[in-house]
């Protein structure tokens, strides 16, 4: 019992470290930083294929955000934009939670940016330079997402014609054709590296081919729809009048 | 019959030893022969072209580990690797990154991997209180028994570590070879340590939750160790502790 306690001073004298470093959060941080990437990549395919609907035509769009807005819940079928706001400051939330465990994976240290950018050069090898674009999506991500939180944040807005004047007239699509191929690299590279990390499942390259596959599709359906709000924006006369459901 | 090729040679060359000496790219040219190693040519280039070639080896049939280096920007084993595999007939030599080296192709992969068996306590640990050695040992199931088997082939050539983009960045992490031994003991009955015991150990940054799952390590093990699934198996096994 004696020489128990006298371990258990002796370690925590020697742990004295704070913050991550401590054993018990490295376990913690590599589980939230999973966890919060594969809510985040979710979100992502879902939040591409909802936006999307403007491909189906405005009525499809708007029955859509109506939807999510919690329309149902009101009387007269519209949502309220509160619940945009509301929903956009949680995964804001996430984000952070998802940030401050992946920065800790960034090379702080010029020696540690040389060592990899040498080792790359040295002997190629795919999934390192996948986790290298990992890297710099994520870095770019880091002042791109919060700055499209924050427009849905202030301005929650969500309609065909309010979404394609957000896009058009107030130079929103200049953001999103940056947002786009960065944020559908991080997030399917990220899914696939989540599944290989923690092996739930035994066909990489299977997965690696599925992913690839996955990209594309969301590369081509989130520029055919910024395309599409892009001509909604055009043909719209200033100041814009939300769109009126037709049902 | 066909000629035989004539293969041209770029080796990594510098003695540490040698004051004034730099490192260079030496080329050496030589006559393919059928079925011929890397090892085999690097052995003929010795013998007929230049004495003061350094290179490790000690079985030439992959079991060792000792002739591991990075052939045309790929790290493996030379005695394992074809000439025929390179049909423009060039091979680049370079010895293995993040060990200490010795000299032209040879490192010190046993003062790393002697560091790293004592950092992480890679042998057994049996029930210390169990000493009687007339009693009859419990025998182990075949199908443990084979588990166990499938790791123990790592010959430590130190592949995997050359091709860890994680352990070229953080010196201290223990990289695949220590993983893979530690998942060893920790699936063997007769070793008494615990979870726990294997978390203070690994359960860091420098162990499984450092590991970046970069897969450099599965790609070029020449033993085709399953280390993507053994990693993954204990970080598992470690988070849930």
């Amino acid at each position: 019992m004696a020489a128990n306690s006298l371990q258990t001073k002796v370690d925590r004298a020697v742990n004295t470290d704070k913050g991550f470093a401590h054993p018990l959060w490295a376990a913690r941080a590599d589980k939230l930083q999973s966890l919060s990437g594969v809510l985040l990549g979710l979100f992502l395919v879902m939040h591409l294929h909802f936006e999307s609907s403007i491909l189906f035509g405005k009525e499809a769009f708007y029955q859509v955000a109506q939807f999510l807005e919690g329309g149902i819940f009101s009387e007269t079928g519209h949502g309220y934009p509160l619940v945009t706001k509301i929903f956009s400051c949680f995964m804001l939330l996430i984000l952070l939670i998802h940030a401050v465990f992946a920065l800790r994976r960034f090379p702080t240290q010029l020696g540690q940016w040389r060592a990899l950018r040498n080792q790359m050069r040295f002997l190629p090898h795919e999934d390192t330079k996948i986790w290298f674009w990992q890297m710099i999506t994520g870095f770019l991500l880091f002042f791109l997402v919060p700055t499209h939180l924050f427009t849905m944040i202030t301005n929650p807005e969500i309609g065909p014609h309010l979404s394609a004047e957000r896009v058009y007239h107030l130079n929103a699509w200049a953001l999103y054709i940056l947002l786009l191929p960065v944020v559908a690299v991080h997030a399917v590279f990220g899914l696939y590296r989540v599944v290989v990390k923690w092996g739930l499942v035994e066909q990489r390259f299977a997965m690696l081919k599925f992913a690839k596959v996955l990209l594309v599709y969301l590369m081509v359906l989130g520029v055919a729809s910024l395309l599409t709000y892009i001509f909604i924006g055009r043909s719209l006369a200033l100041p814009v009048v939300p769109y009126v459901s037709m049902l | 019959m066909s000629q035989a090729r004539t293969l041209t040679f770029s080796i990594f060359r510098y003695d540490p030893q040698e004051s004034g000496d730099k490192p260079k790219m030496v080329t050496y040219s030589l006559t393919e022969a059928p079925g011929m190693t890397v090892f085999i040519a690097l052995n003929q280039l010795r013998e007929t072209q230049d004495p003061s070639l350094q290179f490790d080896f000690v079985c030439r049939a992959g079991i060792c580990g000792s002739c591991a280096m990075v052939i045309n920007g790929f790290p493996t084993l030379a005695c394992r690797t074809l000439t025929a595999n390179y049909p423009d007939g060039h091979i680049k030599l370079m010895p293995l990154p993040g060990f200490d080296l010795i000299g032209d192709l040879s490192v010190n992969t046993g003062k790393f991997m002697r560091e790293l068996s004592e950092r992480l306590s890679l042998w057994l640990h049996p029930n210390s209180a169990d000493n009687d050695i007339h009693r009859i040992e419990a025998p182990m199931s075949p199908e443990e028994a084979t588990k166990l088997y499938e790791l123990e082939r790592c010959v430590e050539c130190g592949v995997c570590v050359s091709a860890c983009a994680t352990k070229q960045m953080r010196d201290t992490f223990v990289g695949a070879v220590g993983m893979m031994k530690i998942a060893r003991f920790e699936l063997d009955s007769r070793d008494t340590r615990t979870a726990d015991d294997f978390y203070h150990v690994i359960g860091n940054q420098d162990g499984v939750f450092g590991c970046m799952t970069l897969l450099g390590c599965q790609d070029t093990c020449p033993k085709d160790l399953p280390h993507m699934q053994q990693i993954a198996y204990l970080r598992r096994k470690m988070a849930s502790v």
